[in-house]
Protein backbone atom coordinates (compact mmCIF):
# COMPACT_ATOMS: atom_id res chain seq x y z
CA UNK A 1 0.00 0.00 0.00
CA UNK A 2 2.32 2.71 1.11
CA UNK A 3 4.56 2.26 -1.96
CA UNK A 4 1.81 2.18 -4.05
CA UNK A 5 0.88 5.64 -2.57
CA UNK A 6 3.78 7.28 -2.91
CA UNK A 7 4.37 6.30 -6.32
CA UNK A 8 1.18 7.77 -7.47
CA UNK A 9 1.80 10.86 -5.82
CA UNK A 10 5.28 10.87 -7.39
CA UNK A 11 3.04 10.64 -10.75
CA UNK A 12 0.69 13.73 -10.15
CA UNK A 13 4.01 15.80 -9.02
CA UNK A 14 6.09 15.28 -11.83
CA UNK A 15 2.63 15.72 -13.99
CA UNK A 16 2.25 18.93 -12.26
CA UNK A 17 5.94 20.23 -12.94
CA UNK A 18 5.84 18.90 -16.73
CA UNK A 19 2.67 21.27 -16.90
CA UNK A 20 4.31 24.29 -15.09
CA UNK A 21 7.21 23.66 -17.25
CA UNK A 22 5.18 23.30 -20.64
CA UNK A 23 3.68 27.04 -19.61
CA UNK A 24 6.92 28.42 -18.67
CA UNK A 25 8.67 27.75 -22.00
CA UNK A 26 5.43 27.33 -24.30
CA UNK A 27 4.92 31.05 -22.93
CA UNK A 28 8.42 31.98 -22.83
CA UNK A 29 8.17 33.01 -19.11
CA UNK A 30 11.32 33.88 -17.05
CA UNK A 31 12.44 32.04 -13.79
CA UNK A 32 10.30 34.60 -11.68
CA UNK A 33 7.28 33.31 -12.97
CA UNK A 34 8.09 29.59 -13.08
CA UNK A 35 11.79 29.27 -12.13
CA UNK A 36 13.58 26.62 -14.67
CA UNK A 37 14.36 22.99 -13.43
CA UNK A 38 17.89 23.99 -12.50
CA UNK A 39 16.34 26.11 -10.08
CA UNK A 40 14.17 23.95 -8.65
CA UNK A 41 16.77 21.18 -8.12
CA UNK A 42 19.20 24.08 -6.62
CA UNK A 43 16.26 25.37 -4.34
CA UNK A 44 15.83 21.43 -2.90
CA UNK A 45 19.55 21.11 -2.35
CA UNK A 46 19.74 24.34 -0.61
CA UNK A 47 15.88 24.51 1.09
CA UNK A 48 15.50 20.02 1.86
CA UNK A 49 16.74 20.19 5.65
CA UNK A 50 15.19 23.42 6.69
CA UNK A 51 11.73 22.49 4.83
CA UNK A 52 11.69 18.50 5.91
CA UNK A 53 12.15 19.50 9.72
CA UNK A 54 9.09 22.22 9.15
CA UNK A 55 7.48 19.29 7.47
CA UNK A 56 7.84 17.28 10.24
CA UNK A 57 6.53 19.92 12.70
CA UNK A 58 3.58 20.27 10.74
CA UNK A 59 3.11 16.47 10.24
CA UNK A 60 3.11 16.05 14.21
CA UNK A 61 0.70 18.99 14.91
CA UNK A 62 -1.50 17.66 12.04
CA UNK A 63 -1.40 14.39 13.71
CA UNK A 64 -2.37 15.35 16.87
CA UNK A 65 -5.00 17.75 15.72
CA UNK A 66 -6.17 14.97 13.57
CA UNK A 67 -6.42 12.41 16.84
CA UNK A 68 -8.24 15.21 18.63
CA UNK A 69 -10.45 15.88 15.87
CA UNK A 70 -11.80 12.32 15.72
CA UNK A 71 -12.46 11.82 18.95
CA UNK A 72 -14.43 14.99 19.51
CA UNK A 73 -16.28 13.60 15.69
CA UNK A 74 -17.05 10.23 17.66
CA UNK A 75 -18.56 12.01 20.83
CA UNK A 76 -20.44 14.37 19.02
CA UNK A 77 -21.25 11.76 16.60
CA UNK A 78 -22.67 9.20 19.20
CA UNK A 79 -24.03 11.62 21.68
CA UNK A 80 -25.78 13.26 18.50
CA UNK A 81 -26.78 9.93 17.19
CA UNK A 82 -30.68 9.77 18.62
CA UNK A 83 -33.17 11.85 17.52
CA UNK A 84 -34.06 13.52 20.75
CA UNK A 85 -33.80 16.74 21.86
CA UNK A 86 -30.48 16.32 22.76
CA UNK A 87 -29.70 14.56 19.71
CA UNK A 88 -31.07 17.50 17.76
CA UNK A 89 -29.43 20.35 19.81
CA UNK A 90 -25.71 19.02 19.67
CA UNK A 91 -26.13 18.31 16.08
CA UNK A 92 -27.38 22.23 15.09
CA UNK A 93 -24.04 23.13 17.67
CA UNK A 94 -22.03 21.16 15.69
CA UNK A 95 -23.21 22.45 12.25
CA UNK A 96 -23.22 25.67 13.65
CA UNK A 97 -19.67 25.99 14.99
CA UNK A 98 -18.47 24.59 11.81
CA UNK A 99 -19.99 27.77 9.77
CA UNK A 100 -17.74 30.08 10.96
CA UNK A 101 -15.09 30.35 8.36
CA UNK A 102 -11.91 29.96 10.60
CA UNK A 103 -10.22 32.79 9.15
CA UNK A 104 -12.45 35.08 11.01
CA UNK A 105 -11.88 32.58 14.36
CA UNK A 106 -8.53 32.98 14.01
CA UNK A 107 -7.95 36.50 15.58
CA UNK A 108 -10.04 35.61 18.64
CA UNK A 109 -7.69 31.90 19.16
CA UNK A 110 -4.61 34.25 18.52
CA UNK A 111 -5.94 36.74 21.13
CA UNK A 112 -6.14 34.53 23.57
CA UNK A 113 -3.61 31.50 23.29
CA UNK A 114 -0.85 33.57 21.05
CA UNK A 115 0.83 32.62 17.79
CA UNK A 116 2.04 28.98 19.27
CA UNK A 117 1.48 25.18 19.05
CA UNK A 118 -2.15 25.44 20.47
CA UNK A 119 -3.55 27.82 18.00
CA UNK A 120 -2.02 25.69 15.21
CA UNK A 121 -3.35 22.95 16.67
CA UNK A 122 -6.75 23.62 17.44
CA UNK A 123 -7.18 25.01 13.65
CA UNK A 124 -6.12 21.41 12.55
CA UNK A 125 -9.00 20.19 14.54
CA UNK A 126 -11.44 22.68 13.50
CA UNK A 127 -10.50 22.11 9.93
CA UNK A 128 -10.37 18.36 10.06
CA UNK A 129 -13.46 17.28 12.69
CA UNK A 130 -16.30 18.24 10.54
CA UNK A 131 -16.55 15.80 7.70
CA UNK A 132 -15.41 12.90 10.01
CA UNK A 133 -18.47 14.00 11.94
CA UNK A 134 -20.46 13.79 9.34
CA UNK A 135 -19.61 10.50 8.47
CA UNK A 136 -19.69 9.68 12.35
CA UNK A 137 -23.48 11.20 12.63
CA UNK A 138 -24.53 9.81 9.19
CA UNK A 139 -22.76 6.07 10.61
CA UNK A 140 -24.49 6.19 13.92
CA UNK A 141 -27.64 7.52 13.18
CA UNK A 142 -28.58 5.00 10.67
CA UNK A 143 -29.55 1.47 12.72
CA UNK A 144 -28.47 -1.98 10.97
CA UNK A 145 -31.77 -3.39 11.36
CA UNK A 146 -30.68 -6.90 10.75
CA UNK A 147 -28.87 -7.49 13.55
CA UNK A 148 -30.15 -4.83 16.68
CA UNK A 149 -33.58 -6.13 15.73
CA UNK A 150 -33.08 -9.41 17.57
CA UNK A 151 -31.11 -7.13 20.62
CA UNK A 152 -33.50 -5.07 20.53
CA UNK A 153 -36.85 -8.06 21.29
CA UNK A 154 -34.54 -9.53 23.68
CA UNK A 155 -34.45 -6.54 25.60
CA UNK A 156 -30.86 -6.32 25.64
CA UNK A 157 -29.95 -3.63 23.33
CA UNK A 158 -27.72 -1.09 25.30
CA UNK A 159 -25.95 1.84 23.43
CA UNK A 160 -22.94 0.36 23.87
CA UNK A 161 -23.44 -2.28 21.63
CA UNK A 162 -25.63 -0.64 19.50
CA UNK A 163 -22.72 1.94 18.72
CA UNK A 164 -20.54 -1.05 18.82
CA UNK A 165 -22.87 -2.56 15.58
CA UNK A 166 -22.82 -0.04 13.72
CA UNK A 167 -19.14 1.09 13.96
CA UNK A 168 -18.67 -2.91 12.97
CA UNK A 169 -20.93 -3.04 10.05
CA UNK A 170 -19.43 0.42 8.96
CA UNK A 171 -15.74 0.00 9.79
CA UNK A 172 -14.31 -0.03 6.17
CA UNK A 173 -16.34 3.85 5.81
CA UNK A 174 -15.03 4.81 8.78
CA UNK A 175 -11.64 4.08 8.26
CA UNK A 176 -11.50 5.76 4.56
CA UNK A 177 -12.77 8.86 6.21
CA UNK A 178 -10.34 9.03 8.48
CA UNK A 179 -7.68 7.96 6.21
CA UNK A 180 -8.71 11.15 4.39
CA UNK A 181 -9.40 13.29 7.33
CA UNK A 182 -5.75 13.20 7.28
CA UNK A 183 -5.44 15.54 4.59
CA UNK A 184 -7.76 17.74 6.17
CA UNK A 185 -5.89 18.42 9.46
CA UNK A 186 -2.77 18.81 7.10
CA UNK A 187 -4.30 21.72 5.19
CA UNK A 188 -5.50 23.02 8.77
CA UNK A 189 -2.06 23.11 10.30
CA UNK A 190 -1.06 25.00 7.28
CA UNK A 191 -3.62 27.68 7.30
CA UNK A 192 -2.99 28.11 10.87
CA UNK A 193 0.64 28.29 9.94
CA UNK A 194 0.16 30.89 8.06
CA UNK A 195 -2.62 33.06 9.95
CA UNK A 196 -0.74 32.46 13.62
CA UNK A 197 2.62 30.48 13.50
CA UNK A 198 6.55 30.78 14.16
CA UNK A 199 7.47 27.33 12.91
CA UNK A 200 5.83 24.26 10.10
CA UNK A 201 5.89 24.20 6.26
CA UNK A 202 3.00 26.53 6.52
CA UNK A 203 5.32 29.82 8.00
CA UNK A 204 7.69 28.80 5.30
CA UNK A 205 5.78 29.18 2.75
CA UNK A 206 4.67 32.23 3.70
CA UNK A 207 7.63 33.62 3.96
CA UNK A 208 8.45 32.21 0.36
CA UNK A 209 5.06 33.92 -0.78
CA UNK A 210 6.91 37.54 0.87
CA UNK A 211 10.01 36.39 -1.25
CA UNK A 212 7.89 35.64 -4.40
CA UNK A 213 9.89 32.49 -4.53
CA UNK A 214 8.40 30.07 -6.30
CA UNK A 215 11.34 27.05 -5.92
CA UNK A 216 10.59 27.09 -2.59
CA UNK A 217 6.90 26.85 -2.52
CA UNK A 218 7.05 24.06 -5.22
CA UNK A 219 9.94 22.44 -2.97
CA UNK A 220 7.07 22.44 0.30
CA UNK A 221 4.68 21.28 -1.80
CA UNK A 222 6.52 18.40 -2.72
CA UNK A 223 7.66 17.96 0.63
CA UNK A 224 3.64 18.22 1.86
CA UNK A 225 2.54 15.46 -0.51
CA UNK A 226 4.97 12.89 0.16
CA UNK A 227 4.50 12.83 4.06
CA UNK A 228 0.38 12.78 3.47
CA UNK A 229 0.71 10.22 0.71
CA UNK A 230 2.56 8.10 3.44
CA UNK A 231 0.48 9.16 6.48
CA UNK A 232 -2.32 8.29 4.49
CA UNK A 233 -0.64 4.73 3.48
CA UNK A 234 0.03 3.90 7.45
CA UNK A 235 -3.79 4.59 8.39
CA UNK A 236 -4.93 2.55 5.52
CA UNK A 237 -2.60 -0.26 6.97
CA UNK A 238 -3.70 0.14 10.44
CA UNK A 239 -7.42 0.32 9.15
CA UNK A 240 -6.67 -3.49 7.71
CA UNK A 241 -4.89 -4.49 10.31
CA UNK A 242 -7.55 -3.01 13.20
CA UNK A 243 -10.53 -5.12 10.53
CA UNK A 244 -8.77 -8.19 10.89
CA UNK A 245 -7.73 -8.03 14.50
CA UNK A 246 -12.04 -7.79 14.85
CA UNK A 247 -13.35 -9.21 12.27
CA UNK A 248 -10.53 -12.25 12.09
CA UNK A 249 -10.34 -12.11 8.05
CA UNK B 1 -41.33 33.70 -40.14
CA UNK B 2 -41.59 29.97 -38.56
CA UNK B 3 -40.50 29.44 -35.04
CA UNK B 4 -37.05 28.07 -35.39
CA UNK B 5 -35.86 31.37 -37.49
CA UNK B 6 -37.51 33.39 -34.75
CA UNK B 7 -35.33 31.07 -32.50
CA UNK B 8 -32.02 32.40 -33.96
CA UNK B 9 -32.70 35.83 -35.00
CA UNK B 10 -33.19 37.26 -31.75
CA UNK B 11 -29.73 36.06 -30.01
CA UNK B 12 -27.98 36.92 -32.40
CA UNK B 13 -28.88 40.13 -32.95
CA UNK B 14 -28.52 40.79 -29.31
CA UNK B 15 -25.05 38.74 -29.80
CA UNK B 16 -24.45 41.76 -33.00
CA UNK B 17 -25.44 44.42 -30.72
CA UNK B 18 -23.29 43.26 -27.40
CA UNK B 19 -20.50 43.01 -30.25
CA UNK B 20 -20.59 46.47 -31.56
CA UNK B 21 -20.44 48.04 -28.05
CA UNK B 22 -17.63 46.13 -26.82
CA UNK B 23 -15.87 47.29 -30.54
CA UNK B 24 -16.71 50.85 -30.05
CA UNK B 25 -16.16 51.02 -26.12
CA UNK B 26 -12.24 49.29 -27.33
CA UNK B 27 -12.09 52.44 -29.63
CA UNK B 28 -13.25 55.12 -27.17
CA UNK B 29 -9.60 54.66 -25.27
CA UNK B 30 -6.56 52.17 -25.34
CA UNK B 31 -7.61 50.12 -23.09
CA UNK B 32 -5.06 49.30 -20.31
CA UNK B 33 -4.76 47.18 -17.05
CA UNK B 34 -2.96 48.77 -13.92
CA UNK B 35 -2.15 46.75 -10.81
CA UNK B 36 -1.97 48.32 -7.72
CA UNK B 37 1.03 47.27 -5.02
CA UNK B 38 -1.99 47.20 -2.19
CA UNK B 39 -5.82 47.50 -1.80
CA UNK B 40 -7.51 50.66 -2.45
CA UNK B 41 -6.38 53.04 0.22
CA UNK B 42 -4.07 56.06 0.57
CA UNK B 43 -1.01 55.01 -0.34
CA UNK B 44 -2.42 54.45 -4.14
CA UNK B 45 -3.98 57.71 -3.80
CA UNK B 46 -3.06 59.03 -6.75
CA UNK B 47 -3.86 56.17 -9.35
CA UNK B 48 -7.56 56.38 -7.34
CA UNK B 49 -7.45 60.43 -8.08
CA UNK B 50 -6.88 59.80 -11.85
CA UNK B 51 -9.30 57.26 -12.53
CA UNK B 52 -11.67 59.08 -10.28
CA UNK B 53 -11.47 63.01 -11.56
CA UNK B 54 -10.95 61.45 -15.46
CA UNK B 55 -7.28 62.07 -15.69
CA UNK B 56 -6.89 58.75 -18.02
CA UNK B 57 -10.11 59.14 -20.03
CA UNK B 58 -8.14 63.07 -20.86
CA UNK B 59 -5.45 61.31 -21.78
CA UNK B 60 -7.64 58.73 -23.97
CA UNK B 61 -6.72 55.58 -22.24
CA UNK B 62 -8.78 53.21 -20.63
CA UNK B 63 -7.60 51.70 -17.62
CA UNK B 64 -9.09 49.54 -15.48
CA UNK B 65 -7.03 49.81 -12.03
CA UNK B 66 -7.19 46.91 -10.14
CA UNK B 67 -6.41 46.68 -6.25
CA UNK B 68 -3.65 44.80 -4.89
CA UNK B 69 -2.84 42.72 -1.91
CA UNK B 70 -0.40 40.16 -0.37
CA UNK B 71 -1.40 37.90 -2.69
CA UNK B 72 -0.64 39.74 -6.14
CA UNK B 73 2.55 40.15 -7.98
CA UNK B 74 1.90 43.17 -10.35
CA UNK B 75 5.48 41.48 -12.29
CA UNK B 76 4.06 38.30 -12.73
CA UNK B 77 0.98 39.87 -13.79
CA UNK B 78 2.87 42.08 -16.65
CA UNK B 79 4.61 39.04 -18.26
CA UNK B 80 1.61 36.44 -17.89
CA UNK B 81 -0.53 39.41 -19.77
CA UNK B 82 -2.82 39.76 -17.02
CA UNK B 83 -1.53 43.80 -16.37
CA UNK B 84 -0.15 46.52 -18.84
CA UNK B 85 1.28 48.50 -15.91
CA UNK B 86 1.66 48.14 -12.27
CA UNK B 87 3.04 49.07 -8.54
CA UNK B 88 6.04 47.07 -6.89
CA UNK B 89 8.74 47.92 -4.88
CA UNK B 90 11.83 48.07 -5.33
CA UNK B 91 13.12 44.52 -4.04
CA UNK B 92 10.77 42.76 -5.43
CA UNK B 93 11.69 43.92 -9.28
CA UNK B 94 15.53 42.95 -8.00
CA UNK B 95 14.40 39.97 -7.60
CA UNK B 96 12.48 39.35 -10.71
CA UNK B 97 15.50 40.98 -12.73
CA UNK B 98 17.61 38.77 -11.55
CA UNK B 99 15.53 35.61 -12.61
CA UNK B 100 15.14 37.20 -16.24
CA UNK B 101 11.80 39.12 -15.78
CA UNK B 102 12.21 41.88 -18.36
CA UNK B 103 10.50 44.51 -15.83
CA UNK B 104 11.36 48.06 -15.88
CA UNK B 105 10.97 50.88 -13.43
CA UNK B 106 9.24 53.87 -15.29
CA UNK B 107 8.90 56.12 -11.78
CA UNK B 108 9.15 56.07 -8.40
CA UNK B 109 6.42 56.64 -6.15
CA UNK B 110 7.87 57.19 -2.85
CA UNK B 111 10.53 59.26 -2.43
CA UNK B 112 10.55 57.91 1.25
CA UNK B 113 9.72 54.36 2.60
CA UNK B 114 6.56 54.45 4.24
CA UNK B 115 7.61 51.35 6.50
CA UNK B 116 8.42 52.42 9.76
CA UNK B 117 8.46 51.48 13.41
CA UNK B 118 6.12 52.61 15.73
CA UNK B 119 6.84 52.68 19.78
CA UNK B 120 5.76 54.51 22.57
CA UNK B 121 8.22 57.30 23.20
CA UNK B 122 7.72 57.45 27.23
CA UNK B 123 9.08 54.00 27.35
CA UNK B 124 11.77 53.81 24.53
CA UNK B 125 13.98 56.22 23.36
CA UNK B 126 16.04 55.64 20.08
CA UNK B 127 18.22 58.33 19.17
CA UNK B 128 20.65 55.83 17.92
CA UNK B 129 21.40 53.21 16.49
CA UNK B 130 23.18 51.58 19.47
CA UNK B 131 19.26 52.12 20.95
CA UNK B 132 18.17 49.11 19.69
CA UNK B 133 20.05 46.83 22.16
CA UNK B 134 17.84 44.79 24.56
CA UNK B 135 14.73 45.50 22.64
CA UNK B 136 11.81 43.74 21.54
CA UNK B 137 11.84 44.48 18.34
CA UNK B 138 8.72 43.14 15.77
CA UNK B 139 9.54 42.11 11.99
CA UNK B 140 7.63 39.97 9.35
CA UNK B 141 9.98 37.42 8.70
CA UNK B 142 10.75 36.89 4.85
CA UNK B 143 9.58 40.54 4.67
CA UNK B 144 11.19 43.98 3.42
CA UNK B 145 11.44 45.28 7.55
CA UNK B 146 13.33 42.19 8.16
CA UNK B 147 15.80 42.74 5.95
CA UNK B 148 15.83 46.83 6.49
CA UNK B 149 16.01 45.77 10.55
CA UNK B 150 18.51 43.52 9.95
CA UNK B 151 20.65 45.85 7.83
CA UNK B 152 19.92 48.69 10.73
CA UNK B 153 21.42 45.83 13.14
CA UNK B 154 24.37 45.23 11.59
CA UNK B 155 25.51 48.72 11.30
CA UNK B 156 24.73 49.28 15.04
CA UNK B 157 27.20 46.52 15.41
CA UNK B 158 24.40 44.43 17.05
CA UNK B 159 24.15 40.79 16.47
CA UNK B 160 21.03 37.93 17.18
CA UNK B 161 21.74 38.29 20.82
CA UNK B 162 21.57 41.81 21.39
CA UNK B 163 17.72 42.14 20.56
CA UNK B 164 14.94 39.70 20.37
CA UNK B 165 12.88 39.71 16.87
CA UNK B 166 9.36 38.98 17.28
CA UNK B 167 7.49 37.67 14.41
CA UNK B 168 4.63 39.91 13.52
CA UNK B 169 1.00 39.55 11.74
CA UNK B 170 -2.23 42.21 10.91
CA UNK B 171 -2.88 41.75 14.28
CA UNK B 172 -1.30 44.35 16.87
CA UNK B 173 -2.05 42.97 20.19
CA UNK B 174 1.38 42.39 21.06
CA UNK B 175 1.93 45.86 20.62
CA UNK B 176 -0.75 47.29 22.50
CA UNK B 177 -0.65 44.30 25.68
CA UNK B 178 3.68 46.07 25.61
CA UNK B 179 4.95 42.66 24.74
CA UNK B 180 6.81 44.59 21.77
CA UNK B 181 8.44 47.76 21.97
CA UNK B 182 9.05 48.79 18.36
CA UNK B 183 5.48 47.66 15.65
CA UNK B 184 6.60 47.97 12.03
CA UNK B 185 3.81 50.03 10.30
CA UNK B 186 3.15 51.61 7.23
CA UNK B 187 3.50 55.74 8.77
CA UNK B 188 1.33 56.84 6.34
CA UNK B 189 -1.48 54.28 6.55
CA UNK B 190 -1.40 52.10 9.75
CA UNK B 191 0.08 54.60 11.45
CA UNK B 192 -2.54 57.19 12.10
CA UNK B 193 -4.99 54.82 12.78
CA UNK B 194 -3.04 52.80 15.60
CA UNK B 195 -2.31 56.40 16.92
CA UNK B 196 -5.60 57.37 17.28
CA UNK B 197 -6.16 54.30 19.18
CA UNK B 198 -3.26 54.82 21.45
CA UNK B 199 -4.30 58.73 21.72
CA UNK B 200 -8.07 57.33 23.06
CA UNK B 201 -5.93 55.49 25.78
CA UNK B 202 -3.89 58.83 26.68
CA UNK B 203 -0.47 57.48 25.20
CA UNK B 204 1.95 59.08 22.75
CA UNK B 205 3.56 57.07 19.89
CA UNK B 206 7.05 57.99 17.83
CA UNK B 207 8.34 56.66 14.95
CA UNK B 208 11.78 55.08 14.06
CA UNK B 209 12.52 56.14 10.52
CA UNK B 210 15.43 53.91 9.21
CA UNK B 211 16.06 56.82 6.47
CA UNK B 212 17.16 59.18 9.65
CA UNK B 213 19.77 56.40 10.48
CA UNK B 214 21.27 56.12 6.84
CA UNK B 215 19.39 53.07 5.30
CA UNK B 216 17.55 53.62 2.24
CA UNK B 217 14.96 51.02 0.74
CA UNK B 218 13.15 51.92 -1.88
CA UNK B 219 9.40 51.57 -2.13
CA UNK B 220 6.40 51.28 -4.46
CA UNK B 221 7.43 52.53 -7.89
CA UNK B 222 5.83 52.24 -11.10
CA UNK B 223 6.08 49.38 -13.88
CA UNK B 224 5.99 48.09 -17.01
CA UNK B 225 7.63 45.48 -19.47
CA UNK B 226 10.87 46.69 -21.81
CA UNK B 227 7.98 45.50 -24.70
CA UNK B 228 5.54 47.56 -23.82
CA UNK B 229 8.42 50.38 -23.02
CA UNK B 230 10.00 49.73 -26.57
CA UNK B 231 6.93 49.24 -28.86
CA UNK B 232 4.68 51.56 -26.87
CA UNK B 233 6.34 55.05 -25.72
CA UNK B 234 3.48 57.21 -26.51
CA UNK B 235 1.11 54.96 -24.81
CA UNK B 236 3.69 55.03 -21.60
CA UNK B 237 4.25 58.58 -21.25
CA UNK B 238 0.37 59.13 -21.60
CA UNK B 239 -0.46 56.28 -18.37
CA UNK B 240 3.12 57.92 -16.70
CA UNK B 241 1.45 61.43 -17.26
CA UNK B 242 -1.92 61.40 -16.24
CA UNK B 243 -0.75 59.16 -13.03
CA UNK B 244 1.48 61.71 -11.98
CA UNK B 245 -1.07 64.03 -12.05
CA UNK B 246 -3.19 62.32 -10.47
CA UNK B 247 -0.61 61.78 -7.33
CA UNK B 248 -0.06 66.20 -7.90
CA UNK B 249 -3.56 66.93 -7.67
CA UNK B 250 -4.57 63.75 -4.73
CA UNK B 251 -1.78 65.13 -3.04
CA UNK B 252 -2.21 68.91 -3.50
CA UNK B 253 -3.63 70.82 -0.42
CA UNK B 254 -6.21 72.81 -1.99
CA UNK B 255 -7.68 69.61 -3.48
CA UNK B 256 -7.20 67.56 0.05
CA UNK B 257 -11.74 67.89 -0.06
CA UNK B 258 -11.56 65.72 -3.69
CA UNK B 259 -8.76 63.83 -1.81
CA UNK B 260 -10.32 62.73 0.51
CA UNK B 261 -13.88 62.40 -1.06
CA UNK B 262 -12.02 59.81 -3.69
CA UNK B 263 -10.90 57.62 -0.83
CA UNK B 264 -14.21 57.76 1.57
CA UNK B 265 -15.45 55.71 -1.43
CA UNK B 266 -13.49 53.03 -1.03
CA UNK B 267 -12.51 53.11 2.62
CA UNK B 268 -16.10 54.49 4.31
CA UNK B 269 -15.10 53.55 7.46
CA UNK B 270 -12.22 55.78 8.41
CA UNK B 271 -12.96 58.94 10.25
CA UNK B 272 -12.09 61.94 7.93
CA UNK B 273 -9.64 63.22 11.00
CA UNK B 274 -7.70 60.10 10.20
CA UNK B 275 -7.93 60.64 6.25
CA UNK B 276 -6.92 63.95 6.35
CA UNK B 277 -3.90 62.85 8.97
CA UNK B 278 -3.00 59.88 6.48
CA UNK B 279 -3.18 62.15 3.27
CA UNK B 280 -0.92 64.68 5.03
CA UNK B 281 1.78 62.50 6.13
CA UNK B 282 1.50 60.83 2.37
CA UNK B 283 2.43 64.22 0.70
CA UNK B 284 5.54 64.25 3.03
CA UNK B 285 6.55 60.60 1.86
CA UNK B 286 5.83 61.12 -1.85
CA UNK B 287 7.41 64.68 -2.71
CA UNK B 288 9.30 65.55 0.54
CA UNK B 289 11.47 68.01 -1.43
CA UNK B 290 9.19 70.51 -3.29
CA UNK B 291 12.04 70.78 -6.19
CA UNK B 292 12.11 67.04 -6.65
CA UNK B 293 9.50 66.10 -9.23
CA UNK B 294 6.77 63.24 -8.05
CA UNK B 295 7.65 59.84 -10.23
CA UNK B 296 11.61 60.88 -9.50
CA UNK B 297 13.68 57.72 -9.28
CA UNK B 298 16.18 57.81 -6.57
CA UNK B 299 19.53 55.86 -7.81
CA UNK B 300 20.84 56.45 -4.91
CA UNK B 301 18.13 54.68 -3.22
CA UNK B 302 18.21 51.68 -5.33
CA UNK B 303 22.33 51.47 -5.37
CA UNK B 304 21.93 50.95 -1.43
CA UNK B 305 18.54 48.65 -2.13
CA UNK B 306 20.33 46.64 -4.12
CA UNK B 307 23.48 46.32 -1.62
CA UNK B 308 21.44 45.44 1.01
CA UNK B 309 19.84 42.59 -0.74
CA UNK B 310 23.10 41.40 -1.80
CA UNK B 311 24.81 41.85 1.81
CA UNK B 312 21.53 39.97 2.85
CA UNK B 313 21.85 37.33 0.45
CA UNK B 314 18.60 37.71 -1.28
CA UNK B 315 20.42 38.68 -4.42
CA UNK B 316 23.20 36.25 -5.93
CA UNK B 317 25.14 39.31 -7.96
CA UNK B 318 24.75 42.31 -9.22
CA UNK B 319 21.27 43.78 -11.04
CA UNK B 320 21.97 45.99 -14.36
CA UNK B 321 20.28 48.84 -12.88
CA UNK B 322 20.58 51.25 -15.98
CA UNK B 323 18.71 48.30 -17.80
CA UNK B 324 16.04 48.68 -14.86
CA UNK B 325 15.44 51.91 -14.23
CA UNK B 326 14.24 53.93 -17.49
CA UNK B 327 12.68 57.29 -16.33
CA UNK B 328 9.94 57.94 -18.65
CA UNK B 329 9.58 61.97 -17.51
CA UNK B 330 5.17 61.84 -16.87
CA UNK B 331 5.87 65.73 -15.88
CA UNK B 332 4.24 66.51 -12.58
CA UNK B 333 6.18 68.79 -11.10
Amino acid sequence: MLPRRVFQFLIIYFLFLCGLMALKYGLALSDYVIPAPVGIYHTLIAEYRQYSLATMNTMTVAVIGQVISVGMALVIGIAGRQSTWLGSFIKVAAFNFQAYPIVALAPILFILLGDGFLTRLLIAAMICYFPVLLSVLGIMSKPVDDIEHFYRVTGRMRWQLEVKIRTFENLTQLTTVIAGSATLAMAGTIVGEFIAANAGIGYSIRIALYQSDLGKILIALFLIGITIAVYQALLESLGVVIKRAWTGR
Amino acid sequence: MNTSAKTYILPACVLLLMTLLVATSARAGDKVVYRLKWLRNVSVVGALYAENHGLFKKAGLDVEVKAGGPERDAIRELELGYADFGEASADQVLRARAKGAPVVVIAQLFQVNPLQWMYRPEETRIDALADLRDKVIGVTFGGNDETIMNTLLAEAGLGSGDVRLFSVRYDYTPFYRRQVQLWPVYRNAQAPLIAAQLKKAGEATAFFNPEEFGVKFVANCVVTTERTLKEKPELVKRLLTALLAGWQQALAPENQEAAISTLQKYDPDTPRPTLEEQLKITRGLIQPDAAVAIGTIDEKGWEQTGRIMRTQKQLAGEVDLKAILRPVGGGAE
